[in-house]
C-alpha cells in the first residue's frame, strides 16, 4: 500500500512538471506567432493610440515573464481570459462545448475495447481458421478508411437510408439524455472502427504470445479450464500491455473527434477550434491547446497509475 | 495414503503408442514410434535421451498437454488401468493436478508475473472444487512447509519475481502435489537450476515420493541426474525406448552402444585428454588484469537507490593460452562479472587492463540470442560490420566459409535462419560469431547448460581446438563442475558478488577452503553417486 501510494505521488510531480512545461511552450507559441491580439480586436481601421490603450488593459505592455505568470495563474484557475471572437470568457465557451466531445470520446473508447476484445478472443481461439481470417481481413479494410469518407458512408447507410439516427440534431445531456446518446452514437462508431481494427490487432497477437507462455502450461497442468485460463492468467497479462496502447489510441480519439465534428455537424471542441484559428483568437486558441494537452498528460497519467496496479513488477522491487 | 484400491502394479501403461507432428517438408513425421513403457506404482522412472528424442513428448501424452497440432497415431496409455485417450476431456482435465501433477524445466518463467503465491496455488484447489477459503489457505501452508518453506507465512503474499529459481520450483512442486496426486510428472525440473540447487529439489522430490507415495516420471537429458536420483530409467532414441531397466544396472553396464556412447559423452571420455587445452604460462603479460573492479545496474532516476553493486572488489589475472573457471551458485555475479569483461556493463570501481584484445562472448542460450529474423549470413557479418572491418567480396568468402568449416557446419547453412537449427548447432553459430574476429579472449558464459551430453561434448571439443589453433584464452563461466574440472587449469569460486577463493584446479577441487566451494563440491558428489546418496 505504501508502495503504491509513493508511486502516485511520484507520478503526480512529474504530471505537474509536464503540464508546466507544456503551459510555457503553449504560451511561447502564441506570442511568438504573428499578429497582436489588440490590433485584431480593434480592427484594420483603429489607430496606433486606440491599440496602445487596448494592450494596456490586457497587460500586453507587460515583460513576458509576467505574462507568462499571469496566464499561468488565470489557467490554473480556469481563467482564460476573453475570447476575441465571441467576447465571453473563453473556460465557459469551453465548458459548453466539452460535454460533446467528451461523450463522444468517451462512446468511442467504449465501442473500441467492447468489439475488440471479443473479436481479438474469437479470433486468438483459433488462429488463422475462419473467424480469425474473416476479422483480419475486415480489420484491414476498417483500418484503411479514412474517418470522414466513413462518417459519409455511415450517414447514408444509417440516417439517410434506414433513417435510425437524425443527423445535425443535438440535444444537451442535461435536456434530452436518450436524445443526446442518439445524436453522438454515429459520430462515435465513425471514430472507433479504425481504432477496433487497431486494437483488434494488438491484442490478438497479444493473447497468442500470452497463451504460449510457461505459465499457462502450469495453469493447464493445474487442471484449469480454458475459460479460467483466459479470464485469470491470459487477459491480465495482455492487460499489461494493452494499456499502454489503449492510451495512446485515446489520445488519438480526441484528435479524430476534432473532424468527425465538423462531418455530423455537432457543436464540439472540434468546430470551435476552426473557429478560433479563423478569427485569430489568441486566447481562444491558447486555452484550448492547453486543455487538449492537459487531456493528453491526464490520460498518460491514468495509464501509468493503472499499470502500476495491475503488473506488480512495477511497484515492487 | 495412496489409492491401494487400483489392482494394476503399474500406474501408467503405455502400448504401441504413435504420435505425429504435421511437417512441411515431410507430411507427417513421427515424433513417438510404437512406444511401449510401464511405470511402476512408487517408483521414480527416469527418461533420458538426447534433444528431439521424444521424452518430453511422451510426458506431455500423458499429462494429455501436447501441443494441438499433435497427431495421436494408434495405441493407448493405461492410467491405474483405466484408458486416457478413450476418456471425454472434461475429465481427462480434472485428473491434472489431481491425480497427476506436472512440473516444467523454467521455473522462472512458469508462475504468472501478476499473481500473488496464494492465488497462484489456490487456483488449483478451486479449480477442484474446493471452496472454503481457510481450508484452501490451510493446505497451501501445509504444502509450503512440506517443499521446504519454513516460514509460509511470508510466501503467501510474494509476486515470483521476489522469489529465486529454487524457490519457484519449490512454488511449483507445491502446486503440482497439493491434491497429493499418485503421478507426478517431472520435466526436466533441474535443468534451470545450479548444482546446489538441484540437489536440494531432487533431496525434496524424493523424500515427497517416499512420505506421500507419489509415483515420478522424471525427464531428463543430464544422466548424472538420473543417475543419483531414479530408481528406473529408460533410454529413448528417435521416439522409442532402446533400452530400460534398473539405474545402476543401465548406466553401470549398458546394454546398447547408444547408451554407451550417451554415457561416454556425459562423462567427456571421448573429448578429453591431457593436453585438451593448452597449459597457460603465468610468467607471459597477463591478457586481463581486473584490480578491485565493482559493478552492477544502474538505478533509475527519481529513486534513492542508484546503483547497486552486484559484484564487489573483484581482482585476478588471466593469461593467454589459459581456461579459467569461474564456479558458482546462481546470483553469485557471474554472468554479471562476465558482462562487465565485455563492456555491457561499464565497472563503478577499480580497474580493467585488457591489453589490445579483441573478446568473443558466448552467452547461454544461443536460442535468444541469435536475431530470429536473419538469417546465419547476417549474424557472421555484424561482428565484422561492428568492428568497421573492411574485406573484399572474396576474402569476406573465403573468411565465412573456413569460420564455418571451423564450428563443424556446412557453409550451405549461412542461408538458413537460426529457428531451422538445433540448439547444438545455434551454439557453434554463436561461437562462429565470436571466432571471425580471431579474439585472444573468449568469454563463454554456461555455454552447455541448455545443452544435451552430445552437444556438450561437441561444443567442449570445438573449444579446445579454438585453444590450440589460435592460442585463445577461454574464461569459462560454469555451474557444471564436472566439465569445469576436466578442462580449467584455475578456478574461481564466487559468492554474493566476490571471488571467495581462487587457485589452480586440483588445490581448490582437492581441499576447498570457503564454505560455497565446499556446498558446490559436496553437491557435485552427490550427483554423481548412486540414488541412495541423497537422503
Amino acid at each position: 500500500m505504501r508502495e503504491n501510494l509513493k508511486f502516485i505521488l511520484t507520478k503526480a510531480v512529474e504530471f505537474i512538471l509536464t503540464l508546466l512545461v507544456v503551459s510555457f511552450f503553449t504560451f511561447a507559441a502564441f506570442s511568438i506567432l504573428p499578429g497582436d491580439t489588440a490590433s485584431v480586436i480593434l480592427g484594420p481601421e483603429a489607430t496606433p493610440e486606440q491599440i496602445d490603450s487596448l494592450r494596456q488593459e490586457l497587460g500586453l505592455d507587460k515583460p513576458m515573464v509576467e505574462q507568462y505568470l499571469n496566464w499561468l495563474a488565470g489557467t490554473f484557475s480556469g481563467n482564460l481570459g476573453q475570447s476575441t471572437a465571441f467576447n465571453v470568457p473563453v473556460s465557459s465557451l469551453i465548458a459548453q462545448r466539452l460535454p460533446v466531445t467528451l461523450g463522444m470520446c468517451a462512446l468511442a473508447l467504449i465501442i473500441v475495447i467492447g468489439v475488440s476484445y471479443p473479436m481479438a478472443i474469437l479470433s486468438s481461439r483459433k488462429p488463422f481458421h475462419l473467424a480469425d481470417q474473416v476479422f483480419s481481413i475486415i480489420g484491414h479494410i476498417a483500418f484503411a478508411i479514412p474517418p470522414f469518407v466513413l462518417s459519409l458512408l455511415l450517414i447514408l447507410l444509417f440516417s439517410n437510408l434506414f433513417g435510425y439516427f437524425a443527423v445535425g440534431q443535438y440535444y444537451a445531456p442535461t435536456d434530452n439524455f436518450g436524445g443526446y446518446l442518439n445524436s453522438l452514437l454515429l459520430p462515435s462508431v465513425c471514430i472507433a472502427i479504425p481504432k477496433i481494427a487497431m486494437i483488434f490487432k494488438f491484442l490478438r497477437s497479444s493473447i497468442i504470445t500470452e497463451k504460449a507462455s510457461d505459465y499457462i502450461k502450469t495453469s493447464k497442468a493445474h487442471g484449469l479450464s480454458d475459460f479460467s485460463i483466459l479470464i485469470r492468467h491470459v487477459l491480465p497479462n495482455t492487460n499489461v500491455s494493452a494499456i499502454t496502447v489503449v492510451s495512446i489510441v485515446l489520445s488519438d480519439i480526441i484528435g479524430g473527434s476534432l473532424i468527425v465534428e465538423q462531418v455530423f455537424n455537432l457543436p464540439g471542441l472540434g468546430r470551435l477550434l476552426l473557429m478560433g484559428i479563423s478569427r485569430r483568437d489568441f486566447p481562444l486558441l491558447s486555452g484550448m491547446v492547453f486543455y487538449l494537452a492537459l487531456a493528453t498528460v491526464i490520460i498518460y497519467f491514468v495509464a501509468d497509475i493503472l499499470n502500476n496496479l495491475v503488473d506488480p513488477r512495477m511497484r515492487l522491487k | 495414503m495412496n489409492k491401494s484400491s487400483s489392482k494394476s502394479v503399474n500406474i501408467i501403461e503405455i502400448k504401441d503408442f504413435s504420435l505425429c507432428f504435421p511437417s512441411k517438408t515431410e507430411g507427417m513425421k513421427p515424433v513417438l514410434n510404437k512406444l511401449n513403457l510401464s511405470i511402476k506404482r512408487g517408483s521414480i522412472f527416469g527418461v533420458t535421451g538426447n534433444s528431439g528424442c521424444g521424452k518430453t513428448m511422451t510426458a506431455m501424452s500423458i499429462a494429455s498437454l501436447l501441443p494441438k497440432e499433435a497427431s495421436i497415431q494408434g495405441g493407448d496409455i493405461l492410467f491405474n488401468g483405466q484408458s486416457l485417450l478413450s476418456m471425454d476431456p472434461h475429465s481427462r482435465r480434472l485428473l491434472l493436478g489431481d491425480k497427476i501433477g506436472v512440473i516444467f524445466q523454467e521455473p522462472m518463467s512458469a508462475l504468472d508475473p501478476l499473481m500473488r503465491i496464494e492465488a497462484a496455488l489456490g487456483e488449483v484447489l478451486i479449480s477442484h472444487g474446493v471452496k472454503d477459503k481457510n481450508e484452501i489457505r490451510s493446505k497451501i501452508m501445509e504444502m509450503l512447509k512440506v517443499v521446504g518453506f519454513k516460514n509460509p507465512d511470508a510466501i503467501l503474499n510474494r509476486y515470483p519475481h521476489q522469489l529465486s529459481g529454487g524457490q519457484r520450483q519449490r512454488i511449483l512442486i507445491a502446486g503440482a502435489a497439493l491434491l497429493k496426486p499418485s503421478l507426478l510428472i517431472c520435466d526436466e525440473p533441474t535443468s534451470a537450476l545450479d548444482t546446489v540447487t538441484t540437489i536440494s529439489i531432487l533431496e525434496l522430490l524424493r523424500s515427497m515420493s517416499i512420505s506421500m507415495g507419489i509415483t515420478m516420471l522424471f525427464i531428463s537429458h543430464d544422466l548424472n541426474v538420473v543417475g543419483c536420483f531414479c530408481d528406473y530409467v529408460a533410454v529413448m532414441k528417435d521416439g522409442a525406448i532402446i533400452e530400460k531397466g534398473i539405474t545402476s544396472r543401465v548406466l553401470r553396464s549398458p546394454q546398447t552402444p547408444y547408451t554407451l556412447s550417451l554415457l561416454r559423452k556425459s562423462r567427456l571420455d571421448n573429448v578429453l585428454s591431457n593436453d585438451f587445452f593448452l597449459k597457460p604460462n603465468y610468467s607471459e603479460t597477463p591478457l586481463l588484469e581486473v584490480s578491485n573492479m565493482s559493478s552492477g545496474y544502474d538505478g533509475r532516476l527519481f529513486s534513492r537507490q542508484k546503483h547497486a553493486n552486484v559484484i564487489h572488489d573483484i581482482s585476478f589475472k588471466m593469461y593467454p593460452k589459459e581456461v579459467l573457471g569461474v564456479i558458482g551458485g546462481s546470483g553469485c555475479g557471474k554472468t554479471t562479472l562476465a558482462k562487465t569483461i565485455c563492456g555491457l556493463l561499464t565497472p563503478t570501481a577499480g580497474t580493467m587492463l585488457l591489453n589490445d584484445v579483441i573478446i568473443g562472448v558466448v552467452f547461454q542460450d544461443p536460442a535468444s540470442c541469435l536475431n530470429p529474423s536473419h538469417n546465419i549470413l547476417w549474424h557472421l557479418l555484424e561482428p565484422l560490420k561492428a568492428k568497421k572491418i573492411k574485406l573484399s567480396k572474396l576474402e569476406t568468402r573465403e573468411l565465412l566459409i573456413a569460420t564455418m568449416k571451423e564450428v563443424n557446419l556446412k557453409p550451405s547453412y549461412l542461408l538458413r535462419y537460426p529457428h531451422q537449427l538445433s540448439g547444438g548447432q545455434r551454439q557453434r553459430v554463436a561461437i562462429a560469431m565470436c571466432l571471425i574476429l580471431k579474439p585472444k579472449l573468449i568469454i563463454a558464459d554456461e555455454p552447455f547448460s541448455s545443452l544435451d551430453a552430445s552437444s556438450a561434448a561437441n561444443v567442449l571439443s570445438l573449444l579446445s581446438s579454438i585453444n590450440h589453433k589460435y592460442n585463445t584464452a577461454i574464461l569459462l563461466i560454469s555451474h557444471n563442475l564436472h566439465i569445469v574440472s576436466k578442462v580449467a587449469s584455475r578456478v574461481m569460486v564466487m559468492d554474493s558478488g566476490t571471488i571467495v577463493e581462487s587457485g589452480q584446479l586440483s588445490e581448490v577441487f582437492a581441499s576447498p577452503s570457503s564454505q560455497a566451494a565446499k556446498d558446490l563440491l559436496e553437491a557435485e558428489r552427490k550427483l554423481n553417486s548412486n540414488p541412495n546418496a541423497l537422503s
